[in-house]
């Protein structure tokens, strides 16, 4: 199982998974990361484990902890990008 | 006092029951305060950075056809599950469950319509209030000028509700928007919506509707990526923030002071032709001494304040702050304080009320008080004349990396860094006792870069001009005139006494022993209680004393107050405003805020202690 910790700057996943509980999976799903979405890590944040990742044309940054509780399906470059 | 957004919410509430009431909503940071700008013409604070919208306010404007609408700016929201203070105002206003407002009758949803996908799903959440809505894609021209498009007619037609393609920045499109409040926009026929709740397939459905509109999403912008390669570098990042950090403070004392001698010798001179003008009274007394000189004190510190505002305006508008916010994540995670509490605490740099009221942004309640308690250490603008005085007085200039840090700025980012410090150890103590709670996922995001405009920077350096001016021609010049009275009274063979032996000076003589241990005098003692009402009354009413007790050609304050204090005990001066809770305003939020005066007694006496013991080791230390 990979998470989105697992992903390398530059490098795109989909959302399969959140494991968090439901009031926390529900604010997730409103700031963009639902179950299907396409997202790609950017950079890492220099001190400190935040990363930045872009989805839907917006960048967003997670700490490493909430990243690793959403489960993705890494992309193989020659996919396209579509849509949900 | 006062902060900049109560200054602007304009009408009376009462007027609303028989007007129509519109509000504005969306996501955080779609331009709502700049579309609510457009179209009311009222100024408030417009920033590229998350949650700034805090406070309801309301303009009211006048149609084309007499009929008149007030314009409600909604905090924003990211969904129907609210979990912070403001996004509940917003729900409650929407729902009509609102104690202050009545529901609206007409509502417009603003998106981002660079990320029309993410933002679509609002559309049936907001439709689900049953008000009629318009629907505004903002930012348009940013859509268009990175090759982006959208066919807003077919998204009309999708989500059946009235759309608008708009810029609120250039003030294209609002034509639409006009019409929609004039009710002269014929709705299109409604469409079944997807069923709210679900989420996932709330955003399939808006998957769907963008390839309908044959919605191109705009290229990811180059120069943005290239500013983040920067100002996110591993090295260069938390470089080029120290180096803005001091650039902005050694600017506070190198460029604000040629503005300032402007300043002062406008006093002056004004100052000196009332003199020559007034018959001698008891009012040219006060008028000269008591206003003039305690008044005017305070007034030659506001380039310096402009000059913290219009970089703090710039970095904020760029969106440039939230970078920043990223980069200082994990100092603020390792005193036990979620990502958010940073915005109200970035906020405080200007003033402890308006960060207070911003804590409601903060989603966990036991963080939104460890929040509050903290923000007043942080170093609020009303300090700086306070430690521009002091510092002007005690520490001379020299130079230490050249002409870009010397010494007074030095010490002023000392204390900054001081304040800061202080409210990190607090909540640390707070979060790991009393305050103890479970963490919540962390998300932060980060808007594109804007270019400042000079219309935003220049509205918010005449706002922060007109609460500096408000303060100091209410609350300072009422304490100024106090003081002038306590200390002209009692008078004996028709004059007025000398300060020491007048009320005031007795009542400075009564406490001295309580300060005299920080190696303070009477004088200062008397400036520590009127400076109760708002710190910088302790510079107008040295101002006051000093010029009471000197000839016509009194010695500046500065050469007063070396001759007077220590260079110990005016470090331990300096720390007992760093730390002291000298500010009634602050006093009266905490407990509207939180609803009691548990907290901010607590606050008082915490802080009291804290500035008490530090000043008592300063001069220990310093002598």
């Amino acid at each position: 199982m990979e998470t989105l910790t697992d992903l390398a700057p530059g490098k795109t996943a989909v959302v399969t998974e959140l494991r968090f509980g439901d009031a926390d999976a529900v604010r997730l799903m409103e700031f963009g990361f639902v179950p299907g979405v396409s997202v790609s890590c950017q950079r890492r944040v220099p001190m400190g484990d935040l990363s930045v990742y872009q989805l839907d044309g917006f960048q967003i940054t997670l700490r490493r902890e909430t990243a690793s509780r959403i489960v993705v399906r890494m992309r193989a470059e020659a996919e396209g990008s579509d849509h949900v | 006092m006062s902060s900049a957004h109560a200054a602007h919410a304009a009408p009376a509430p009462a007027s609303l029951a028989d007007r129509r009431v519109v509000a504005i909503c969306g996501a955080p940071n779609v331009g709502k305060s700049t579309f609510f700008n457009r179209l009311t013409g009222l100024r408030q604070k417009v920033a590229n950075y998350p949650g700034i919208t805090v406070e309801k306010r309301i303009g009211s404007i006048e149609l084309p056809d007499g009929q008149a609408v007030d314009l409600i700016d909604l905090p924003g929201i990211v969904g129907l599950h609210p979990r912070s203070e403001d996004e509940r105002i917003s729900m409650d206003v929407l729902r009509g469950t609102s104690k202050t407002l009545p529901k609206p009758s007409a509502a417009i949803l603003l998106l981002d319509s660079t990320t029309l996908e993410a933002q679509l799903r609002l559309v049936p959440e907001i439709l689900g209030f049953g008000v009629p809505t318009l629907v505004v894609l903002n930012m348009a021209d940013d859509l268009a000028a990175r090759g982006g498009s959208v066919d807003e007619a077919v998204i009309e037609k999708q989500v059946g509700a009235p759309v608008a393609l708009v810029s609120a920045r250039l003030g294209t499109g609002m034509e639409r928007v006009r019409d929609f409040l004039q009710g002269t926009l014929s709705p299109p026929p409604p469409v079944q919506l997807p069923v709210l709740n679900n989420i996932p397939a709330e955003r399939q459905w808006a998957g769907t509707v963008a390839r309908e509109a044959s919605y191109h999403p705009p290229e990811p912008s180059l120069w943005g990526r290239r500013l983040d390669t920067i100002f996110l570098h591993p090295v260069g990042g938390p470089l080029f923030f120290l180096a803005v950090v001091v650039a902005v403070f050694q600017s506070i004392f190198t460029l604000a002071v040629p503005m300032m001698d402007t300043v002062e010798a406008l006093i002056a001179t004004s100052g000196g032709w009332l003199g020559a003008v007034l018959p001698d009274s008891i009012l040219k007394g006060l008028l000269l001494d008591g206003i003039w000189g305690g008044v005017g004190s305070v007034v030659i510190f506001l380039p310096q304040i402009l000059i913290l505002f219009l970089f703090v305006g710039i970095l904020e508008d760029s969106g440039y702050l939230a970078r920043a916010a990223a980069i200082a994540d994990r100092s603020m995670r390792s005193v036990g304080l979620e990502g958010r509490s940073f915005i109200p605490l970035l906020s405080a740099y200007a003033c402890a009320v308006p960060a207070i009221m911003a804590a409601r942004t903060v989603e966990n309640q036991r963080d939104r008080l460890a929040t509050i308690f903290i923000a007043p250490l942080t170093t609020c603008s009303a300090r700086l004349p306070v430690y521009a005085l002091l510092i002007a007085a005690f520490i001379p200039e020299r130079p230490i990396l050249g002409p870009f840090l010397g010494t007074r700025a030095t010490v002023l980012l000392g204390l900054y860094a001081v304040g800061f410090l202080a409210a990190c150890l607090t909540a640390f103590a707070l979060k790991s006792t009393v305050l103890k709670s479970k963490p919540m996922p962390f998300m932060l995001p980060l808007p594109a870069y804007r270019l400042p405009t000079l219309r935003s920077l220049s509205y918010r350096l005449l706002d922060r001009s007109k609460i500096f001016l408000r303060r100091a021609g209410t609350v300072i010049m009422v304490a100024t005139i106090v003081l002038w009275f306590l200390a002209s009274v009692p008078y004996s063979n028709g004059s007025p006494p000398d300060i020491g032996d007048s009320l005031a000076g007795s009542i400075g003589k009564t406490i001295e022993p309580l300060v005299e241990p920080l190696g303070l005098n009477w004088k200062v003692a008397i400036g520590l209680i009127t400076s109760l009402a708002a710190r910088e009354v302790i510079v107008g009413t040295l101002g006051t004393i000093y010029g009471m007790e000197t000839d016509e050609d009194s010695p500046a304050l500065q050469d007063a107050l070396r001759k007077d204090l220590s260079f110990g005990s005016a470090i331990a001066l300096l720390l007992y405003f760093a730390f002291a809770m000298q500010c009634m305003s602050t006093v009266a939020i905490v407990r509207r805020e939180t609803g009691g005066w548990r907290w901010p007694i607590a606050q008082f006496a915490y802080m009291l202690i804290l500035a008490y013991v530090s000043g008592l080791a300063a001069y220990r230390i310093f002598g």
